[in-house]
């Protein structure tokens, strides 16, 4: 009789002490997959690409209901709120036609002055539409996933816009699916101009609704209101996209309200200026390319 | 013997369901709910399936389970990788530590434990991504709100986990 429970209990402490070896040994790949994801951080990048790839269907079918309820939501808010609409929209269409006949004017003497100039005219846009599946905010990193990749001709560094304004960049791309870094995001920083005046700024974002201005040139001239556009530096953003306008200005440092309310975007555009932007290519890429642009150049 | 497969199947998948059910939360964290100032404090709910799983069933979610979820997540959300893994694992061992405290305890004390073990998660992480991350530390009050959010949604999510819990685990047995 005691043979068996001895084996038992024998039994139970090897298992035990296996568990133990499992866990810690899972513990111990965890800080060392930490250390790896900050020296490789191409590799890390590559599985996760895979994985948004995978995964990407599933977000899809998942976030699906969600924004059936919203659009039902925004439905009834827009019905609820259609005469007051309509109003407006008769006011500022006419208001726009002034406007458009304004703008005809202006464009026959942009192209009579261009050819005068003779100005090499800037690259159309490529434009790709695609939908978010996934938001993966929390308060450690601002992203969004949507559900188009390398296969719809979306590359990392690409600018990704809504109707209101910048959303972001695509900051990985795998094949079906991209992430999107939110200017919002602690790792975003902007090259901007700030008001009419157009004074150059950084604005970066702090995992928080409202990102900050950084190296204002005159802080006094930020004042409350002001739009917030790309100023088109290091050729990462075209400029004049617009942002979002200062909301609040004092000791501390201008915070800027996005034009884009996160919470309600559900499509984006991947807008493909030809930029070569400091973030679409590693630096060994660069250095890779660079005896191919002199080569160009003679 | 059509039947006896059928039944061993149907254990096998009903094994599966604290993992499938954890899964499905993670995933759940990240869909875009369109309310309004929501995505910046998504809760921890992969954290909330873990803690309940570690409470109620710790034979159906093992470490390896609660790793590649950890993982996946990382990979999904961007943040760093191991960093969530890490959090959801020392979650589970804390809990699995403490299996008598948490024996027959009325949900009240669960969910003050639960408040407990997502603020020192919670704060572990954040010191993990800060250490890790390029960009440095986050604003904690985001983190903070993350967490509160985490504790308020605890009895929601906990009911619909108990109910997965006595609908396809206890008819196994």
């Amino acid at each position: 009789m005691r043979l068996p429970t001895g084996q038992i209990s024998r039994f139970g402490t090897l298992k035990s002490l296996l568990q133990r070896f499992a866990y810690l040994s899972l513990i111990g790949l965890t800080g060392a997959l930490m250390l790896i994801g900050k020296a490789d951080t191409v590799l890390v990048e590559r599985a996760s690409d895979a994985v948004t790839d995978a995964v990407t269907p599933v977000l899809r079918v998942m976030s699906e209901p969600a924004a059936v309820v919203a659009d039902f939501v925004n439905n009834l808010r827009e019905l609820a709120a259609i005469r007051e609409e309509n109003a407006e929209l008769r006011e500022s269409n006419s208001r726009l036609l002034q406007w458009q006949s304004l703008a005809q004017k202006l464009e026959s003497e942009n192209k009579s002055l261009r050819g005068l100039s003779a100005l090499v005219p800037e690259p159309n846009a490529t434009f790709v539409t695609a939908r978010v599946v996934a938001d993966t905010g929390g308060a450690f990193a601002q992203s969004i996933l949507i559900t188009a990749g390398e296969q719809s001709g979306v590359h990392k560094g690409q600018v990704v816009l809504t109707g209101e304004g910048l959303v972001g960049r695509v900051m990985q791309a795998g094949l079906y699916s991209a992430r999107v870094l939110l200017i919002t995001d602690i790792n975003s920083r902007i090259p901007v101009l700030v008001g009419e005046a157009g004074n150059r700024a950084i604005l970066a974002g702090d995992n928080s609704l409202r990102p900050r201005l950084l190296f204002l040139s005159n802080k006094s001239a930020a004042a409350h209101g002001d739009k917030i556009v790309t100023s088109g530096d290091a050729e990462a953003f075209p400029p004049g996209i617009p942002i979002g306008q200062v909301s609040r200005v004092e000791e501390g440092g201008v915070e800027v309200e996005p034009f884009v309310v996160r919470d309600k975007i559900q499509h984006v555009r991947v807008a493909d200026y030809g930029l070569s932007g400091i973030l679409a290519q590693s630096p060994p890429a660069l250095k890779a390319e660079a005896p191919k642009t002199e080569k160009v150049e003679k | 013997m059509q039947g006896t497969l059928l039944h061993r199947m149907d254990g096998t998948a009903r094994r599966f369901v604290p993992f499938g059910v954890t899964l499905i939360l993670m995933l759940f964290a990240m869909t875009p709910t369109y309310i309004p100032g929501l995505s910046h404090v998504t809760p921890m709910y992969a954290l909330m399936a873990v803690y309940f799983w570690a409470i109620y069933r710790p034979d159906l979610l093992g470490y390896g389970a609660t790793f590649s979820i950890g993982i996946l997540e990382d990979l999904l959300a961007g943040t760093p990788l191991g960093s969530g893994a890490l959090i959801l694992l020392l979650c589970q061992r804390v809990v699995f530590h403490q299996q008598k405290f948490f024996n027959n305890k009325p949900f009240g004390i669960i969910w003050l434990a639960f408040a407990l073990v997502a603020a020192g998660a919670a704060l572990l992480r954040w010191i993990c991504v800060g250490l890790v991350a390029t960009s440095g530390f986050t604003p904690i009050g985001q983190m903070f709100t993350a967490y509160l959010m985490s504790v308020a949604m605890y009895p929601i999510i906990g009911w619909f986990l108990a109910k997965a819990h006595m609908k396809l685990l206890a008819q196994s047995e």
